[in-house]
């Protein structure tokens, strides 16, 4: 007699047969691998024959669907001179594609009651859209045609640059804390394309052509650069079959070699003092930490926390509560492929000085240098952890979300569970270490900010 | 209505949704009232006694409860605005009991030690000093102020310099013992957690709580301002501008709300409406374009969200001017109103897709004494809506003539290019952004 494991495995070969008999010519699919994705959930793994990576995982919680496109492109794959094409082209992608019209995906999406956005950052760029069930298709349908038959017009372009300039407007030149942000990295490094931001330098923004668009589209935009996820309630045969047609007719491209750059050591502390228009001194520093993938992730992460996490942290209650120093204290580790950066952020309350802050931070980091953090830290950190992956996975699209970012980075989808184990199983003795390996003075930036406000004035007239 | 929504339980005031596919619950613990009765002059009154119990709890001090709370998986805050009061919580199933302790602590038990107090006043000033560097909370913050006039849904939920000054330990008890009363609760229960005890739960914690009349919220209507009003903030060395545009909007009572709100969707509710499309899409002039139509227990406000470069800002305001008057003279299209339909109908999924969405739609229509049914037919409202309903509606609902603008820039940049751009103009302005409106 056959088990019940041994039926469903046959089930699923004879459908995959049947999809594949009748697959374009890159549209056989294969399954690899069936991975648990937390206590009730798994993720079916299947390779398209050009490359594509796809993850399937069936929860009928609501009758929606997330389908998330992750490529593995971002501000990182980019040059000098060039900076920000990554963030452009992902605003370019929601513009035309080939006998469609312009305006026609986000309008018929809409139509459809979909939600959708798109996301880039250092590493990857990222699509997202939810949608009820019953359009699933649709979805699908667009996402494959726009893989590789977007048009880029010269109009568009032009729009889409001044609207990213804009953008960056928002989000840098008028934002006190994105522009120091941004001057912390280009400070922090030297080499690695992790320097320039992703929204790219407004002199580039300016001059990319549309020229620039299609060489880069051409370059990264192919099935075997994505991982294409799809979370939610659909069912499975009608899922691999429109797969298999869609995108079975892109073909695979030669993906260009990354100029990577690894970043030199940083052996002396670097400082800069900038003037903004704030009201109160604001301090940023940057000391350089691990990746996502090093084993010592983990623990530098769980160490933020201990310091950072929340008003119960440490570097809270000394700075906000007990000394009245600072009106917020943020600190977090970088998620990146490569070494990033662990960041911290202090706003200085009014009469206080950025000294003064780093002051306190340098005595409360000393102090995890030093002396282990207590079990009580990591027990409340490790919570804090496991609560803010759950409820990260309460939707369709949180779940999609977070399995694209870990396959995406880390070549594993389920890694979010993986990450919350070895967290648990941390001891004191890792934190000290990671504290010590990591909170070297020697390997920060540090950015003073000082308030620079003309008077406005101030008049009435009726 | 979805299936889903029709299975969640409305008795009266403890509202569940189960869900049991992560081990996690949420609750919200409502108060009717907000904002609104905050004692006159003392505007933040309400914010800062809700925080003031956050973190006396049980006579404990703030960094005892914050790591209780974080050791138990669990996350608890307040948010607080012009009509409610709402303590959410949300934590790991297993440690359910014990931040419902810690809740009751909150509601039941607060220590109220004047130190924290004071504080927590420090703080507040501290935070509304960093505020100023938000110039969209600033642009917020400024046509509330004068788009409300004398109405108190004009007055800060966090409260000015001057306001927190005034604010005695003796206000905010009296102001605990008016509100937090059992009879002006209703709970909220969603996620890993049955109705039985979700109801145990919301008996426990009420029955700690001294019975006494509910208190009433007695605000009136807000009243429409009349004129063209243009208010500029000023605030040196911007390159960019915020812009909102606006006067009263919609009451979920209004016969002619749905069809409004259709209409809306058509102007500036999605990323294909029409503000997006003329104003980013095609001109490019700001990254977000969008309409906004929110709901309260009074009127709100409807207005208009852009933030384009300083150079583009008179031109942008001129073209969402002739927008208006267009949406009002013209009407929306019948294409136009068959798409907002489908879009309107389809996405509705997405307000039901988790059981603390739900729980969320079925506390909203008790909080904010919506209509019957307002959620529930949703969707056959939405369907009846006709063009002769939808265009109606905007004429009878937005002003072109009583109307505020209101900008956040560079007064000695583009004041005088500010100005021209708003025809008709009753009334102008200029505000130094570091002042308080009142």
């Amino acid at each position: 007699m056959q088990g019940a494991s041994t039926r469903k495995l046959l089930q699923a070969q004879k459908l995959l047969s049947a999809i594949n008999a009748k697959a374009p010519e890159h549209g056989q699919l294969e399954h690899v691998e069936t991975i648990p994705f937390g206590a009730s959930l798994s993720i079916d793994r299947y390779r398209m024959k050009n490359g594509l990576s796809i993850l399937l995982c069936e929860d009928k919680s609501a009758p929606v669907v997330s389908v998330h496109t992750w490529f593995r492109v971002g501000s990182r794959h980019e040059h000098e001179g060039k900076t920000g094409l990554a963030h452009l082209f992902e605003h370019l992608m929601f513009n035309e594609i080939e006998g469609r019209g312009a305006g026609y995906f986000d309008r018929k999406l809409e139509e459809a009651g979909a939600e959708s956005n798109a996301s880039t950052w250092l590493d990857w760029t990222q699509y997202n859209i939810a949608i009820p069930k019953e359009q699933l298709g649709l979805v699908l349908e667009l996402e494959a045609e726009r893989m590789s038959k977007l048009v880029l017009r010269e109009p568009q372009v032009t729009s889409e640059k001044e609207v990213v300039a804009n953008e960056r407007r928002y989000r840098v030149d008028d934002d006190v804390e994105g522009a120091v942000n941004e001057l912390l990295w280009a400070t922090a490094f030297t080499k690695h394309a992790y320097k320039w931001p992703t929204i790219g330098w407004m002199k580039d923004i300016e001059g990319f052509t549309t020229q620039d668009c299609e060489a880069f589209y051409r370059a990264f935009y192919a099935p075997n650069n994505a991982v294409l996820v799809i979370s939610g309630d659909f069912k499975l045969e009608t899922v691999l079959g429109i797969l298999s047609q869609r995108y079975g007719v892109v073909a695979s491209a030669t993906l260009p070699l990354e100029d990577a750059q690894p970043e030199p050591p940083q052996t002396s502390e670097r400082r800069l003092e900038v003037k903004k228009p704030t009201a109160t001194e604001k301090l940023v520093v940057g000391y350089h930490s691990p990746a996502l993938g090093d084993f010592d992730h983990p623990a530098i992460s769980l160490l933020s926390e201990v310091l950072f996490g929340g008003r119960a942290s440490r570097l809270h209650q000394r700075m906000v509560r007990e000394l009245e120093l600072a009106s917020e204290v943020r600190g977090s580790v970088g998620p990146f492929h490569d070494p990033g950066l662990f960041e911290v952020y202090v706003a200085a309350r009014e009469g206080h000085s950025a000294e003064e802050l780093l002051t306190v931070i340098d005595e409360e980091l000393k102090k995890v240098m030093e002396a282990p953090v207590t079990e009580a830290e990591m027990a409340r950190a490790s919570a804090r952890f496991e609560l803010g992956l759950l409820g990260g996975l309460e939707t369709a699209d949180g779940k999609a979300s977070t399995i694209g970012f870990y396959e995406t980075v880390l070549g594993r989808p389920a890694a979010a569970f993986e990450r919350l184990e070895m967290t648990r199983r941390l001891t004191q003795s890792d934190l000290l270490r990671a504290a010590r390996r990591y909170f070297d003075p020697r390997q920060r930036s540090v950015i003073f900010v000082r308030p620079e406000l003309g008077k406005a004035g101030a008049e009435a007239a009726e | 209505m979805s299936a889903a929504m029709q299975s969640g339980s409305t008795a009266a005031d403890v509202l569940v949704e189960t869900n049991r596919a992560l081990p996690l619950v949420s609750f919200s613990i409502a108060l009717k009232t907000g904002s609104l009765l905050d004692p006159e002059g003392m505007s933040g009154a309400t914010r800062m006694m809700t925080r003031w119990m956050r973190r006396t709890a049980g006579g404990r001090d703030s960094q005892t409860i914050d790591t209780e709370i974080d050791a138990l998986g669990g996350a608890f805050g307040a948010d607080v605005s012009p009509s409610t009061l709402v303590f959410q919580g949300t934590v790991i199933t297993r440690s359910l009991d014990g931040l419902m302790r810690i809740t009751g602590d909150v509601l039941a038990r607060p220590g109220f030690a004047e130190a924290e107090l004071e504080r927590l006043r420090r703080e507040t000033l501290a935070e509304l000093t960093e505020a100023l560097d938000d110039d969209r909370g600033l642009c917020r913050r400024w046509f509330r102020d004068r788009v409300f006039g004398a109405h108190p849904y004009a007055r800060s939920v966090t409260g000015t310099a001057s306001t927190l000054a005034r604010i005695q330990a003796d206000d905010l008890k009296a102001l605990y013992r008016r509100v937090v009363r059992p009879e002006n609760l209703i709970f909220a229960f969603s996620g890993d957690i049955e109705r039985e005890r979700a109801e145990a739960l919301a008996e426990q914690l009420r029955s700690q709580l001294s019975a006494g009349p509910a208190p009433r919220d007695e605000s009136t209507e807000p009243a429409v301002i009349p004129g063209r009003r243009l208010t500029f903030v000023d605030k040196p060395d911007r390159t960019q501008t915020q812009i909102l545009i606006g006067g009263l909007g919609t009451h979920p009572l209004d016969t002619d709300h749905l069809a409004l709100h259709v209409a809306n969707t058509v102007f500036g509710g999605t990323f294909t409406a029409r503000l997006t499309q003329e104003v980013r899409a095609k001109r490019g002039w700001s990254y977000g374009a969008y309409s906004s139509l929110p709901i309260d227990r009074r009127r709100q406000a409807f207005s208009m969200w852009t933030f384009p470069k300083a150079e583009d800002a008179a031109p942008c305001i001129e073209l969402q001017l002739k927008m208006l008057h267009d949406l009002r003279s013209k009407g929306i299209t019948k294409k136009e109103l068959s798409w907002a339909k489908k879009y309107l109908v389809r996405s509705h999924a997405f307000a039901l897709d988790t059981a603390s969405k739900r729980v969320g739609l079925l506390l909203d229509s008790a909080l904010y004494g919506l209509p019957a049914g307002y959620y529930e037919n949703y969707i056959e409202q939405v369907k009846s809506v006709t063009l002769e309903t939808a265009n109606a509606a905007v004429v009878a609902r937005l002003s072109e003539d009583d109307l505020l603008v209101t900008v956040v820039g560079t007064e000695a940049q583009i004041g005088e290019a500010i100005r021209k751009s708003v025809p008709e103009l009753a009334s102008s302005e200029v505000v130094a952004f570091d002042t308080e409106p009142r």
